[in-house]
């Protein structure tokens, strides 16, 4: 684990430079704040897998069997990725990126921590990612709600779609990885073709209809399949989710991972 | 079943290849083969009741006289939407046709759908098609709040739906129609299941749409154009009501005391949403109101569980599908000569267009139930059903058909009869091809009155 913590500091290095590429008052900013907070989140992860080495004398990552440990590793990879209820850097340092460094933000940099999530799988504490699933969920779509910046919707978005793909962990992990790989397909189509019409607020993507007909039909497509219309793609992982969360008798999870996939979609719609 | 998805979705290349010359002529016979090849359909001979099925698809007795309703639609909307596309540029043309052609596919897959999952997904995907084409092709600048209304009131009431299907499915193993009809009554007693019994059927009651719950409709209806009115009127809301039927066979019977307020529901807002009617000066949202008062009575019927009521349910759906239609594309005649739907600037239409007088007089008589039109036999077998549930109803049934009949009368008076005003003298008049769109409508209910078994249903074939 002591590679894994290497791996996730690399990674963060790796990207500051590229955050600090414009030499915008705000884009310094949000690279100070991502680096604290990957910072923080890296040491805590030493600091988990320290105390579970400690404890059970197991230095292996995805042996984690100490409850403590695994509380911490997750909480960790959680401030990570941006899930709520320590998602507040997530929506600052995204308005601070141009739209190909926010690309690779939120795409990129999900990988290395899922993949750690995915291996401590099935020693987490189910409670915990329930709760972390249904807050980032809410506050996803809450959040976004009063957004025009097209930036801190995708931010918010990126926090209700993970807070999806973390509540299903304990069950059944190739779902998470599911949902993730679905997710980061949209979400490129959808930085891509914002990228294409220059289009960094509400008001600006309503000229794309008479540029571009094309773009903007396929805009509209994937943002429907971000709100998880069926029959788009988007509809699947939550379909599967939600299955999933109703055979192992959490019908209640269900309705309200249901309820709020409806808010994000208004904010979606506009 | 193949045989009409097939040219349905080879209808889409068509629009976008033919030359433009020929786009309208094409897409209106096209659809109208494939609507005269649904009526294959109608020939019922399997024992237990599903014919022409593959592994996902299969029509019964139920579905099939939706399933014709819906591919007959088809050309009739492409007829109705002729003359106001014109204008636009031949590539919104044909998508505007594309996404006629696509919720039709969708509305095909639904009514045919053997599992109840396939049908909540194909239910879902026809609110896409309908969501484009009312807020990008209607006409006033309240479309995009209409479409917003209709999205998020039909999403609030399906989501639950979602999940009590796929807490269904685990307690049955599977959600095939085909063996649903077998599974043991199951025994209801926690709050849970109460709230289940609920989740399943908002979301159809929200569709029908119930009266509390209608608000949607009324936008919808009056922002969409032409074609989406006629879809929307005719089709979707009894999506609503087969959805209804088909989970009404699972939900006993917990349904004799917990259907109670939604038949009172229903029933009162026959009276309300007639009396509306009454008072209405568009004429588009005076049909839409009538539209929910007519399905307000279905529901109660749906809601009784008895066979007399779901086949008057059934006759009541096609036949208002139909005679809706037929109502709208009669506004909407009005709406392209004059630009605006008010009642008082649209008055004394019998000088200026008499033959159209003569439709306006079959539909609206179609509307308020004139025996022998299949819509008073689809009434009367639900105001039996009704009265069999309950004495009392028949005060609030007699009176919304009373209700009904005053309204379609006010209707036809204010638009055809009284003085004309100066300034509508000089309108063009009527293309032949609106009063082949009449015709089109009117005589498939006309027809219907020398066989009216093709919709009852499954309970008399």
């Amino acid at each position: 684990s002591i590679l894994a913590w290497m791996g996730l500091e690399i990674s963060t290095m790796a990207i500051i430079p590229l955050m600090t590429q414009q030499h915008h008052p705000r884009a310094e900013e949000a690279a100070t704040k991502y680096f604290l907070t990957q910072a923080t989140a890296a040491a805590m992860i030493l600091f988990a897998s320290l105390t579970n080495a400690w404890l059970t004398g197991e230095w292996n990552i995805s042996q984690i069997s100490h409850p403590l440990s695994v509380t911490l590793t997750i909480l960790a990879l959680a401030l990570k990725i941006g899930l709520a209820p320590m998602h507040f850097w997530l929506p600052e340092v995204l308005q601070g990126l141009n739209l190909t460094t926010g690309l690779i933000l939120s795409t990129w940099q999900k990988l290395a921590p899922f993949a750690l999530i995915y291996q401590i799988a099935p020693n987490t504490n189910q409670t915990l990612l329930i709760t972390l699933g249904i807050m980032s969920a809410l506050i996803g779509g809450w959040g976004g709600l009063n957004q025009t910046q097209l930036r801190k919707i995708l931010a918010y978005s990126s926090i209700a779609h993970l807070g999806w793909m973390i509540i299903i962990l304990h069950f059944l992990p190739n779902l998470t990885l599911l949902n993730l790989t679905l997710y980061i397909l949209m979400t490129s189509t959808m930085f891509l073709s914002f990228k294409l019409s220059m289009a960094t607020k509400v008001n600006s993507l309503a000229t794309t209809w008479s540029k571009t007909p094309p773009l903007a039909a396929l805009t509209m497509l994937s943002l429907l399949s971000l709100g998880g219309l069926p029959p788009l793609t988007g509809f699947m992982p939550k379909w599967l989710i939600l299955q999933e969360l109703t055979k192992q008798n959490l019908p209640i999870t269900a309705t309200i991972m249901a309820m709020t996939a409806l808010l994000s979609l208004f904010f979606y719609l506009r | 079943m193949l045989k009409i998805l097939i040219p349905t979705l080879m209808l889409i290349p068509t629009t976008w290849l033919i030359p433009k010359k020929w786009l309208w002529t094409t897409t209106t016979s096209q659809s109208l083969i494939i609507a005269l090849i649904s009526l294959l359909w109608l020939k019922w001979d399997s024992e237990i009741g599903w014919s022409s099925s593959n592994i996902y698809l299969a029509t019964d007795p139920l579905s099939t006289p939706l399933l014709i309703l819906t591919c007959w639609l088809l050309p009739l909307m492409i007829l109705a939407s002729q003359n106001h596309i014109s204008p636009e540029p031949i590539n919104r043309q044909r998508s505007y046709i594309t996404l006629l052609i696509l919720l039709q596919f969708f509305l095909i897959l639904a009514f045919s759908a053997t599992e109840m999952i396939m049908f909540y997904i194909m239910f879902e995907a026809t609110l896409i098609p309908t969501l484009i084409i009312i807020t990008r092709w209607g006409n006033q600048t309240e479309r995009l709040n209409a479409g917003t209304y209709f999205l998020f009131y039909t999403l609030t009431g399906s989501l639950p739906l979602l999940v009590a299907l796929l807490l269904l499915q685990k307690d049955l193993g599977s959600l095939s129609m085909l063996t649903m009809q077998f599974t043991k009554p199951m025994t209801f007693i926690s709050w849970s299941d109460k709230i289940w019994w609920a989740g399943c059927l908002l979301a159809f009651l929200v569709k029908m749409p119930l009266y509390g719950i209608h608000l949607w409709l009324p936008k919808a209806h009056v922002e969409a154009p032409i074609a989406g009115s006629m879809v929307l009127a005719a089709v979707l809301l009894k999506l609503g009501g087969y959805g209804m039927m088909r989970i009404t066979s699972l939900l006993d019977p917990l349904t004799k005391e917990l259907s109670y307020p939604f038949i009172v529901m229903a029933l009162w807002g026959i009276i309300m949403t007639g009396s509306i009617c009454l008072r209405q000066t568009d004429l588009k949202s005076l049909i839409a109101y009538s539209s929910v008062s007519h399905m307000g009575l279905v529901v109660a019927g749906i809601l009784t569980q008895t066979p007399w009521g779901f086949t008057g349910a059934i006759i009541l759906m096609i036949a208002h599908g139909l005679v809706s239609s037929a109502l709208f594309c009669l506004a909407n005649t009005n709406y392209e000569r004059t630009h605006n739907r008010t009642l008082l600037l649209t008055r004394g239409m019998q000088i200026i267009l008499p033959l159209m007088t003569t439709w306006w007089f079959m539909a609206n008589l179609a509307n308020l139930a004139l025996p022998p039109i299949p819509n008073l036999m689809g009434e009367l077998f639900i105001i039996v059903s009704t009265f069999n549930w309950s004495y009392w109803t028949i005060l609030l049934t007699g009176l919304g058909t009373l209700i009904t009949a005053s309204y379609s009368l006010y209707m036809f008076l204010m638009t055809q009869r009284g003085p004309t005003p100066t300034h509508i003298i000089t309108l063009y008049p009527s293309h032949s091809r609106e009063h082949l769109l009449m015709a089109l409508h009117l005589l498939p209910i006309l027809m219907l009155m020398s066989k009216p078994e093709l919709v009852w249903g499954w309970c008399y074939c």
